[in-house]
């Protein structure tokens, strides 16, 4: 392999594993606080994508507007699916919970097919984002290259909301003590509709670029992105959002170069994000930089 | 009479009762409705046994469907004859041995069975290792995995396009049949000190491993014996629709089996099978909401995907409001149904 | 019999956390012996790297002349020691009688295909676990209860059926770990008498952490005092009542 096409395939790994990473952070953020893969983050991806589809075809608004704005509504679609789904569950058991969640990704699928219809729609890209430059000689699309800026400004700027503001703190506490954090007087339903808002949020500029980069949206588009990206959550240690966005690298740079290197490999390449999970679980189960889970007796 | 006695007695009536009901539509049902009880049989042996694992043990698993595309791949290729293979993969050739063998349906099912469960113990070690969410994951995992590998390995599966022409084996009394020993088996694992042990676990794993219950040992059992009737209910649906390709055995079909025995009540066998009884019955009435219609005066366009969105509203509508779904834990008991028709203990 | 039972040096840290420091004790058989201390001192601690449940930092659990430290939980109570949990552990949604006779599982002889096919040799094996289980409740007055869900006793009650539940596993060492927690002063007393009874009815010996200083100083022949993870007294009630260490660490804190 010359240099070149490893040079190539480094990009495109960076750029899929900030995808990955950018949705990771939703269930990094909740699992940290509610103990919950919310199946349905996925699938938020997938709402992101239509609504920015409707906003500039329906409501012919400017991709400037659009993208931004469909963020912000798939932000309020997560605390409405945390309102309907999860929090009629608070105390119920755990499993319930989950399938409660199970249930919830299902359904914003197939409604999606029976609003929208399951035939792909095409995504328009803004011309912006089609360039191609060469950098070393690699001719690159500079979407690709914007991805993984913008990944990191977003990861900066949520960082600054957890660890600067009040409202961070006190999900930094729910996520350390659930119970200790009700009984402190926090109102931790507003703390959790916070929480599902920003991972959100995230998981629609994640779907947006995903459109962006695959240019076609479908109703079951979010799916493996959404399981990739818990996968890339557990490698960087659930409940830590850094780690999520470098498991999300990894991951992403672990998919592309696999491909690269083993081309006879690549109709595997769905099972690849499985098989790093059992082992990640088998050896080192809380990621790369998780801390140990307490099991009290 | 012991009471036992008398529950004996009744229990072989009733699957008599079963047998005659069964034998009438056989001969003058239409194909529809006998389609619908072959449905339903397979459906009842797939919830009953993945209850098993999730009601009883208490973990959600997430990977049924990994275990009846290896049951059904294993059952249709033993059934297929050397001719038909090789017509069949003109892709890629079917590898040796499975490209000879060749075996009576009853013997395909029961290999197809044991197949899933040698593949239930090769996961089991990763899949115990965690618990919880985690625990559904990686099943969910194995179930992909398992799909990817239908989808890629050729040689066996015969990929993408799938097995067709399958010999239409599977009529009322296999698939009832099979239902019925099914119940019968896991009801007495259930009931019995195995049964109380994996009943431990799901209440308190921590107490349960101080009164020297080994989970690892009780969930591996557990898991086994549900793989090994969910292979053999793969066998029976192969024969049924005769031809499988790896879409058929998608996560799709987990979530209708999770649907099942949550609206039947976790952990109650006979809420899987009223459960499954009343998907594969509702589940072909509601084919309706996605055909168009035409009722003469006015037509009405069908709406794909309407009946997955009816049946998840389904699930989360019982796990929110009615978490214990039709049955609870309960079970069905004869001494219920007597004293609910007013019998009087002294009549024995 | 010096090799009966035995705690050498254990060491439990949780990160930086010592909770438990150079614990070491001795039992007899036959012994009844008490472990106080005021909260988060490490008793609790000490219980679970008995039973497996945590493996110590350092440290050996010795019995009946082995080395069991670090033993799976499952494999610690074969050997023959049993618990209670503090916060009351039972099977809730199944039933008192059941709740006991899961303790039984473990020298089962049958195979679950026995089971699965309705053996005779299963069945009598069933019908002799459950007539030992009743016979465990009749013991500790729940008999009358058998069939009730074991969530819906009363608290006492609750206590009670830990109790038979441990016992039921047929061990030489039971660990009580604050078996009268909750229960009012007559609950008390007659847990007391209860204790002793099954010791000398089962030949057991009894290790066992408590709060109620009345309970344990009337019953235990032996005390050991733990505060912040270290051994600070040691002795007959009489010797630990008059300690200046022990009343120092327990009037140090308020409550
Ligand atoms: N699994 C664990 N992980 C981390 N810390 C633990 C764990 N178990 C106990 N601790 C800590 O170790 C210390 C001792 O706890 P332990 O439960 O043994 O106390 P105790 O003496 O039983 O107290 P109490 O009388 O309240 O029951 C406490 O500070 C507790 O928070
Ligand atoms: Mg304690």
């Amino acid at each position: 392999m010359t240099g070149t096409i490893l040079f190539q395939q480094l990009i495109n790994g960076i750029s899929l594993g900030s995808l990955y990473g950018l949705v990771a952070i939703g269930y990094t953020m909740v699992y940290g606080i509610l103990r919950l893969i919310n199946f349905a983050h996925g699938d938020l991806l997938m709402f992101a994508a239509y609504t920015a589809i409707y906003l500039i075809g329906i409501f012919t608004l400017p991709w400037q507007i659009s993208f931004p704005l469909a963020m912000v509504i798939t932000g309020l679609m997560g605390i409405v699916l945390d309102r309907c789904a999860y929090r009629p569950l608070r105390d119920a058991p755990r499993i319930s919970l989950l399938i409660s969640a199970i249930g919830a990704s299902f359904l914003l699928e197939n409604l999606a097919i029976v609003i929208i219809g399951g035939i792909p729609k095409g995504f328009p890209r803004p011309p912006m984002f089609d360039h191609v430059i060469t950098i070393l000689g690699v001719r690159v699309q500079v979407l690709t290259l914007y991805t993984p800026v913008i990944t990191i400004v977003l990861l900066l700027g949520l960082l600054y909301i957890v660890y600067r503001t009040k409202v961070g703190k006190a999900m930094r506490a729910a996520s350390k003590d659930f119970e200790a954090t009700r009984l402190m007087g926090i109102n931790l339903d507003r703390v959790i509709a916070i929480t599902f808002f920003l991972g959100s949020f995230l998981a629609a500029a994640g779907g947006i670029m995903w459109a962006m980069k695959y240019p076609q949206v479908n109703p079951f588009m979010g799916v493996f992105p959404g399981l990739k990206a818990f996968i890339a959550a557990v490698l960087g240690g659930i409940g830590n959002i850094v780690g999520a966005v470098i498991g999300g690298f990894l991951l992403g740079l672990g998919e592309i170069m696999i491909v690269a290197f083993f081309p006879e490999v690549s109709q595997y390449k769905d099972a690849f994000a499985f098989v790093i999970l059992i082992l990640v679980l088998l050896f080192r189960p809380t990621g790369i930089m998780g801390e140990p889970m307490i099991d009290k007796t | 009479m012991s009471k036992e006695r008398r529950n004996l007695l009744l229990n072989i009536m009733g699957i008599l009762v079963l047998f005659v009901i069964l034998y009438l539509f056989n001969e003058y049902g239409t194909d529809y409705q006998i389609r619908i009880l072959n449905n339903m049989a397979v459906f009842i042996t797939l919830a009953v046994s993945y209850n098993l694992v999730n009601g009883i043990c208490g973990i959600l698993h997430l990977g049924p469907n990994a275990f009846i595309t290896i049951g059904a791949y294993t059952s249709a290729l033993l059934t297929m004859s050397a001719a038909e293979k090789q017509m069949t993969y003109i892709i890629v050739p079917l590898v040796w041995p499975l490209n000879v063998l060749h075996t009576p349906f009853v013997v395909s099912l029961l290999l197809g069975g044991l197949m899933a469960a040698v593949f239930a113990f090769a996961i089991s070690f990763p899949v115990f290792r965690v618990r919880g969410d985690y625990l559904a994951i990686v099943t969910l995992g194995f179930g992909e995995v398992i799909r990817v590998l239908a989808n890629a390995l050729q040689g066996v599966t015969n990929g993408p396009l799938g097995l067709k022409g399958l010999v239409p084996y599977t009529n009322l009394w296999w698939s009832w049949g099979v239902a019925v020993l099914t119940i019968i088996a896991i009801t007495k694992l259930i009931n019995s000190s195995y049964g109380r042990a994996m009943k431990s676990i799901r209440e308190d794993e921590i107490a349960a491993r101080a009164m020297g219950i080994d989970p690892f040992k009780h969930l591996l059992m557990a898991f086994l014996i549900s793989a090994f009737f969910c292979g053999v209910a793969g066998g029976l649906l192969a024969h049924l629709i005769t031809t499988i390709s790896p879409t058929l055995f998608t996560f799709f079909l987990t979530f209708n089996l999770l649907i099942i025995i949550v609206v039947g009540g976790l952990g109650s066998t006979t809420g899987a099978v009223i459960g499954a009884a009343l998907f594969a019955w509702g589940g072909e009435a509601l084919r309706i909401v996605e055909r168009p219609t035409d009722l003469g005066f006015l037509k009405i366009p069908g709406i794909p995907g309407m009946r997955m969105v009816i049946f998840s509203i389904i699930l989360m509508l019982v796990i929110i409001f009615a978490r214990r779904g039709i049955m609870g834990r309960s079970e069905f008991s004869w001494d219920w149904l007597l004293s609910k028709l007013g019998w009087k203990e002294k009549g024995f | 019999m010096g090799d009966f039972f035995q705690l050498n040096d254990l060491v439990m840290q949780f990160g930086g956390l010592t909770a438990v420091k150079d614990f070491s004790i001795e039992l007899q058989a036959g012994e009844l012996v008490g472990l106080i201390g005021p909260n988060g001192a490490g008793k609790t601690t000490v219980f679970n790297m008995i039973t497996g449940f945590l493996t110590p930092t350092s440290g050996q659990v010795r019995w009946q002349g082995e080395e069991i430290t670090g033993f799976p939980v499952h494999k610690v109570t074969a050997q023959g020691i049993a618990r209670t949990f503090q916060n009351i552990r039972l099977f809730t949604d199944l039933t008192v009688l059941e709740n006991v006779m899961i303790s039984f599982h473990q020298r089962i002889r049958t195979f679950f295909w026995e089971a699965m096919l309705g053996f005779p040799t299963y069945r009598r094996e069933e019908k002799r676990i459950r007539e030992s289980a009743m016979a465990f409740l009749q013991e500790l007055g729940l008999a009358h209860l058998a069939k009730e869900k074991a969530g819906g006793l009363a608290y006492g009650q609750q206590r009670r059926l830990e109790i038979a539940r441990a016992l039921a596993t047929r061990p030489k060492l039971l660990l009580l770990d604050e078996p009268a927690a909750g229960m009012n002063p007559q609950e008390t007393n007659e847990l007391a008498v209860l204790v002793r009874e099954l010791r000398d009815k089962y030949a057991l010996t009894i290790f066992l952490i408590e709060h109620d200083m009345k309970f344990v100083m009337g019953l235990c022949e032996r005390i050991k005092v733990l505060d912040y993870g270290i051994t600070i007294a040691e002795g007959t009630p009489a010797e630990i009542q008059s300690n200046q260490a022990v009343i120092k660490a327990y009037l140090g804190e308020p409550k």
